[in-house]
Parts: structure tokens; sequence; C-alpha cells
């Protein structure tokens, strides 16, 4: 509806004028070849002085009707864009990490409706709280067992499971 | 004596001779519009169309009084209008078995009404007849009931607050991580239950299982092993579906492995009673006795069921519904589509089956469980419909829609029917102004002929937009949720707007992003055309220059520099800094937040001055009701509704 549409294109243009470094986020194209302001593809730079320095992680931001009185969702690609299904025709894999469902779906605080989401937080505040995130998991909301028990017991093989997956995804 | 002739007395002869001539458009013919179909017809309104695409259900019966057990599954449109025209055969009635968003039903549709009355039961009909009734410019008379309450408002544009000026409180929904791992309460068991298993289970698989906890993983050998064991798991368990061991393999699945398996994240259940896997051998050993009076608990739905039960239950819908899936899958042979099974309330095979699997989910995570009938209601988003609001709803659109009909706009009021408020029954506030920000009504409105045939967006935006109205380089054409065109990006404007899905009745909304005086958003409701000039778009009725210093554009500039927002966003609780932190200071932010100095709305008519002649008598018997003597209208006594 008319709220939604009037805020993404508000979202559209403030981050047009101003962006984090290394980040980026723009409207999906649909098959018309027409942006769809309800689907984002973003990146996310790994932080410096981090174990995800040198890494570039994509996320697809998708906005319900009801934006920005309900939050977005967050996750991997969970259908390739126009571009990658011509290319390879498989889904990008879910990310290895402790608060990241299998299916790709990021869990933070601040994108559930129950706890952090408000309808001021921006897409530049959203991409920016899962860098965080990236080397800050919660370990309070486990959402994959895989990255979660690794986290937890043995640190030395996660952080060396986390610098491949760094490797395999590197900012350009 | 005549019909009419109470109306005659009542309304005055201009306003009754006005009913009769009118043109109403019903939306919706449930609860509120058998009442107001009713009212309508009994008034005399002279032609009225009935919009609706909906069937009759038993369960409408109690209260949709227009409708009889051998009409269940007829047209409610229809059997509506044949049951009213009785009522008042002078009446011309209409019936449209149809979605009011389908195309037919486009402006120029509207525009050929007096007024429209809204007797939905959901939002988004509710926005689009508003939208509509905004971009044709007529009145709209839009009500709701939810159990005793109730609500009447009157939507005119430019004058009235329109239905998107007030925000609405959106359906509850759950977080993936709550339903999914760490439920609380049965209704997050009912909702897993019903939006999860149920549709993994009997849903559309395939694609899906994107959403599902199996997707692939390339990242190391032994995860993709068990990702595959996984998928095989669950496949495996689909194709059993209608052996013996179904029951028992979907048991074992979701009420042991994924719990054992949540179960290991031990950090998690801290603070959490860990869940409890299931062991559906011992329950079933237990539940010998149960299963002989499987019946006997199915007719028992009032009753919260126990462990054994809800398995019996589990167990025996599953093969019924496994046995449908059967049937359905025979008879559709060599069809492609797979048959699914969705969840009802009223299909007693996937009510029993949510019942068993929340309450069995529940039973795991210590949460209480529920009878059936409480789920069904859960479940079914039940809310108690009472004919007599409604009634009294229909009712009081009807006293509104005379002062609609005398463009007495400035005495339109919103009523509220609250009987358990300490207030009065019904209470009535002066109609709200537009909002200045409204996204939905402030903008300005005008109708775009294209020539479809040869149109591009490089013809709109430049030759249109930008010379012949003004525009400068910041601005936006969206089209619903698709971006055509902004600074950057400009692929699309070579492309014909056919291409771009741009057809008769499409809505365009062009968005002024410049920074010092940007214009109001500009909704276009195309019109296809054949233009046989140069210029193959072309504007109509565009609103009159605000004021003499623009000439260059018909356009309205904003009040405010500050773009729209939800207004009520506040920033005072920054979410607190704990796994995941916002950014305390961020000058973007600002410039999102309403500044909450709303413009003063442009004077409308001082609603006071015209009624000076009014005489009050005061009505002895009660104090709330006042008959008003009007004499301004010939002889007409009005009994308001205040």
């Amino acid at each position: 509806m008319a709220l939604c549409q009037n805020r993404l294109q508000e979202e559209r243009k403030q981050w047009r004028r101003d962006h984090p470094f290394g980040f980026y986020a723009k409207p999906q194209r649909n098959a018309q070849g027409v942006l769809d302001l309800k689907v984002w593809e973003c990146g996310i730079p790994g932080k410096d002085k981090t174990l995800w320095e040198g890494g570039l992680f994509k996320l697809n931001v998708i906005f319900p009707d009801e934006y920005p009185t309900k939050p977005p969702k967050c996750t991997r690609l969970l259908r390739p864009s126009r571009c990658e299904a011509d290319s390879t025709g498989k889904f990008v894999p879910p990310l290895f990490h402790p608060n990241v469902y299998p299916s790709g779906t990021v869990c933070l605080s601040i994108l559930n409706e129950e706890e952090g989401w408000k309808p001021a937080i921006t897409i530049k505040q959203i991409l920016l709280g899962v860098q965080d995130l990236l080397d800050d998991p919660n370990p309070d909301s486990p959402a994959q067992a895989d990255a979660y028990n690794l986290f937890k017991k043995d640190r030395a093989a996660y952080e060396n499971k986390i610098k491949r997956i760094v490797r395999d995804n590197p900012a350009p | 004596m005549k019909r009419d002739q109470s109306n005659h007395q009542s309304l005055g002869s201009p306003t009754n001779r006005k009913v009769k001539e009118a043109r109403i458009l019903m939306v919706g013919a449930g609860g509120i519009g058998c009442e107001l179909l009713k009212n309508l017809v009994l008034t005399g309104f002279g032609e009225i169309h009935v919009v609706d695409l909906d069937t009759i259900d038993l369960s409408n019966l109690n209260r949709q009084f227009l409708f009889r057990h051998e009409h269940i599954k007829k047209s409610k449109a229809l059997v509506a209008k044949e049951a009213a025209h009785a009522f008042n055969p002078s009446v011309k009635l209409v019936a449209h078995h149809a979605n009011i968003k389908d195309p037919e039903f486009n402006v120029s549709w509207f525009k050929g009404f007096t007024m429209v009355f809204n007797a939905l039961d959901n939002l988004e009909a509710r926005r689009h007849v508003n939208k509509m009734c905004l971009a044709a410019d007529v009145p709209l008379i839009e009500s709701g009931t939810t159990g005793f309450n109730g609500q009447v408002q009157v939507i005119k544009k430019g004058v009235t607050a329109c239905y998107d000026c007030a925000p609405k409180e959106t359906p509850k929904s759950f977080p993936v991580c709550t339903i999914r791992s760490t439920p609380s309460q049965p209704i997050h068991c009912i909702v897993w239950g019903k939006s999860y298993l149920l549709s993994e289970i009997l849903g559309a698989s395939e694609d899906e299982s994107a959403e599902m906890d199996h997707s692939e993983d390339s990242e190391n050998a032994k995860e993709i092993e068990k990702l595959r064991q996984e998928s095989q798991a669950l496949k495996k368990i689909r194709e059993a579906m209608g052996t013996p061991s179904f029951p028992q393999l979907l048991f074992d699945k979701v009420y042991k492995d994924d719990i054992t398996r949540l179960r290991s994240m031990e950090e998690m259940w801290k603070t959490r009673r860990p869940p409890e896997p299931l062991n559906y051998d011992g329950i079933i050993e237990k539940a010998v006795d149960v299963e002989t009076s499987k019946d006997k608990i199915l007719k028992d739905g009032q009753r919260v069921w126990n462990l054994e039960e809800n398995v019996i239950v589990f167990k025996d819908s599953l093969e019924r519904l496994s046995k449908r899936m059967a049937e359905m899958q025979s008879s559709a042979n060599g069809h492609s589509a797979e048959p699914v099974i969705t969840f009802d309330k009223d299909d007693d095979d996937t009510l029993d089956f949510v019942t068993a699997s929340a309450n069995l989910r529940s039973i795991v995570f210590g949460i209480e469980t529920k009878s059936r009938f409480d789920i069904k209601q859960m479940a079914g988003n039940i809310i108690p419909a009472i004919a007599t609001t409604n009634a009294i709803v229909a009712g009081l659109c009807v006293l509104q829609s005379f002062k609609v009909l005398r463009g007495d706009f400035s005495s339109t009021k919103e009523i509220f029917l609250s009987p358990f408020a300490p207030q009065r029954l019904l209470s009535s506030d002066k109609y709200r102004p537009p909002r200045a920000d409204c996204p939905v009504c402030s903008v300005a409105q005008a109708q775009l002929l294209i020539d479809i045939s040869r149109a591009t967006l490089n013809d709109l935006v430049e030759n249109f937009l930008r010379l012949e109205l003004g525009y400068g380089e910041e601005i936006v054409v969206n089209h619903g949720d698709a971006l055509l065109y902004d600074v950057e990006e400009t692929d699309n404007l070579t492309k014909k707007l056919s291409d771009l899905g741009i057809k008769g009745d499409s809505f365009l909304t062009i968005i002024d992003e410049d920074d010092v005086n940007p214009r109001v958003n500009l909704v276009l409701n195309v019109q296809e055309s054949t233009i046989p000039d140069d210029s193959p778009v072309k504007g109509l009725d565009f609103p009159p220059p605000h004021n003499a210093d623009e000439p260059a554009s018909p356009i309205p500039r904003r009040k405010k520099a500050i773009p729209q927002t939800n207004g009520h966003s506040t920033l005072e609780n920054q979410p607190s800094a704990q796994s995941t932190k916002v950014p305390a200071t961020n000058g973007n932010t600002s410039t999102l937040i309403s500044s909450g100095s709303k413009r003063s709305v442009a004077e409308i008519e001082d609603p006071e001055a015209p009624n000076k002649k009014q005489k009050i008598q005061s009505n002895g018997a009660s104090k709330d009701e006042t008959i008003v003597l009007d004499d301004t209208v010939e002889h007409a006594i009005i009994i308001d509704d205040d």
C-alpha cells in the first residue's frame, strides 16, 4: 500500500545519497526488467579487524505490505535473482552462522516485531546491525545447530570455517 | 398511502427526491450488507448495485437474514438481490458476483455512482474502495463491526479524513524463531501445526521447501550428508503417506528427532524449560484402551484431550487426510498440479490434525493444551459476529447517507457503537479533517491519456512530466511496488509503457524528490486512448494551479519538506544495545521522523455557520435524543443520530 511504498522510496533516496562504505542495497529487478521495491538485494562487508574482514555477504531484504509497521525479513537469497538463475540456477547457500536459520533467514532482535523492531529503523541500521551480528553472534538465540554447536564447543574449528567462508565470498 | 409518505415527511421532498434518483454501490453482501441492503431498498434508493465475490456458507445464516438454507454455495450478491427486491419492486437492483478489485470496476465505473457503501470484512478491499472513491471523487460511507462494537464514517475527498488517514492495526504475526524453536503460548503451537506442519505434509512441497530447514549447503561434506539425510528423511516420510508406518514416521520426526536436535543447543534452555521429546511406541502402548473409544473422543471437542487421546487423534486424522490425498491424486491422474489440502476450520480432518499436533507440541514444550473448540476459534481467527450490531451499524449508515445526498458534508459524523464503554452506547464525533501527510488522500489526482501502442516511459518522464508540468531532475515514477524511473534507474526510459506492465486503469505515482520545494505526490490514473498528434501522453482534468505564483505547475507543493512517514514512529526508545546494536546517533534517522507539526488543513466551510436557523427542541423523554426542527428544508423533521 501507499505508506509502505512511500517509505521504501524514501529509504532508497536516503541510501542513494549516503550509505556506509562497502555496502550496497538496491531493489531487485523483476521479470519485466522493472525494479521491485519490496525485495532488495543487499551486500554486507565483513568488519575490518574481525574474522569476517575481506568478505562480502549477500542478503535479500523482503518488505511486507505492512512495512514499516512490521519489520522486513532478511534472508540469504531464498530464490535466485534473474541473472543468477540464468548462470547457475542454484540458490546461494545459507550462511554458516549461529543466528542464521538453515533456510537463510537472519534472526536478529531488531527484525523481530515482538522485540526490537521500530518503524523508525532504517535499512542502513538494519544492514549495520547484521554486520555487527556477523562477528558478535548472540548465543541466547541460536538458529542453526551446526554453527551454534561448533561456535560453543570448538572455537578454533569455527574460526577456520569462517575464514574459509570469507575466502569464498570475497569483497571485490 | 404512498409508500414514501413517511420519507417525504421526515426527509423533506428535495432529499426524498434525491433518494429516489440516487445510484448506489454497495460493496459486500454479508453481515452488514444484508441489513444495509434491506434498509436501502426500503428507503427507496433508486438504483442499487451489489458487489460480492463470496458464496453463502452455513455459518452465515444466523445473521445474514436474506439467505436461507437452500441458498448455500450460491452467490451472495445474486441471492441478496433476489431476496431484497421483493421488499420494494420499484427499486432497480443489479448484482455482480465478482471481486471489487476486478478491472471492470474502474474509476469511470465508480464515477457513475452517487455514493458508495462499504460493507466489507477486510482491510485490503476497504483500502481499494477508499482509493477508487478518492480517485473518482465519489462519497464513501465506510462501516465495520467486531462483536458488539461498530463504527461508521463518511469519507469525502478533500473534506473528511479518508480510510487510510488513521494507521490501522495489522493482524498479529509471530516471528519465525518463536514458532520454530521457542514457543511459549498455545497459539504458537497452533500456528506451527496449521501453517508449518500441515502445509509441509499436505501442501505444495517443492517450492516451499526453500522456506524450510532442509536446504542444501555446499560448505562441507559432513553437513551436506547430514542435510541430505534430513531431506531424504522428510521425503521418505511424505512418500510413506498412506502406509501404516506414516503416522509414526512423522511423529518421530517432529516430536522426537527435531526436539532432540533442538535440545542439543543447551544455551537456549538456560532460561527456558527444555523441550521433552515424546516416545511414540510408549504412548501407543498405553493408549490401547483409548483407541477403542476413538469416536467418543472425536465427538468431545469441548474437553481438553490428554496425551494419549491427542496421539490417537493425530494418528486417526492423519490417516483420514492421507486417504483423501490418495483419492485426490488418483482422480487428478494425468494432471500436472499436485493436489493439496489446506487448513479450513470447517474441515474436521484438518481441524482434528491441527488440534492434536498443536497439543502434542504444547506437551513437548510444557505449554497448556486446549480443546478442539478453542483451537477452532484460534486457528480460524473467528471473531464473533452479532446480528444486532450489524443492524445498528447499517441503520447509522443510511442516516449519514441523507446528509451526503444533501451535500451537507459538514454535519456528517463519525459514529462509534461501543456497548461496554463507560460512555453512551453510541458516541459520535464531528468528522475528522484529512491528514495533511496521508499517503493516500493528500496526493494530487489526475487522469493520464496514453497511446498504449507507442508511448514510452521517456514520453511520460521527459515530455509530459518535465516539459509540460515543469518537474525537475529528481523525480520518481512508481507503478505500485514497481519503480519505473528515478535518477539512478534510467534503463527503462526507451521501453514502451505497455512493455513495463502499464495498461488502462493502472495507477502511476509521481514523487517529487526536489529538496527545496517539492510538489505533493501525483497519482495518475491511466486511460488508454488513440492520440493522433505528436505526443502520445496527455493529461486530463489536472487540478487548477494552487496559486498564481506557480503558473508553471498545476501540482501543489508540499507544505513541509519532511517526507511522509507512518507518523507514529519515534526515536524515544532506541533499541537497547544487546545482541544487536543500532547506532545511537544516526543522521538519516531524524529525517524519517514526522515532525509532529501538522499543517493546518485548508479551512473547510464552518460547519456551524449555515445552521443558524435551526431551532433545537429538547425531547423530554430522553436527554440523549434531540429532535432537530430544521426549517431550511421544507417541513422536514430530522432525527439526528447524534
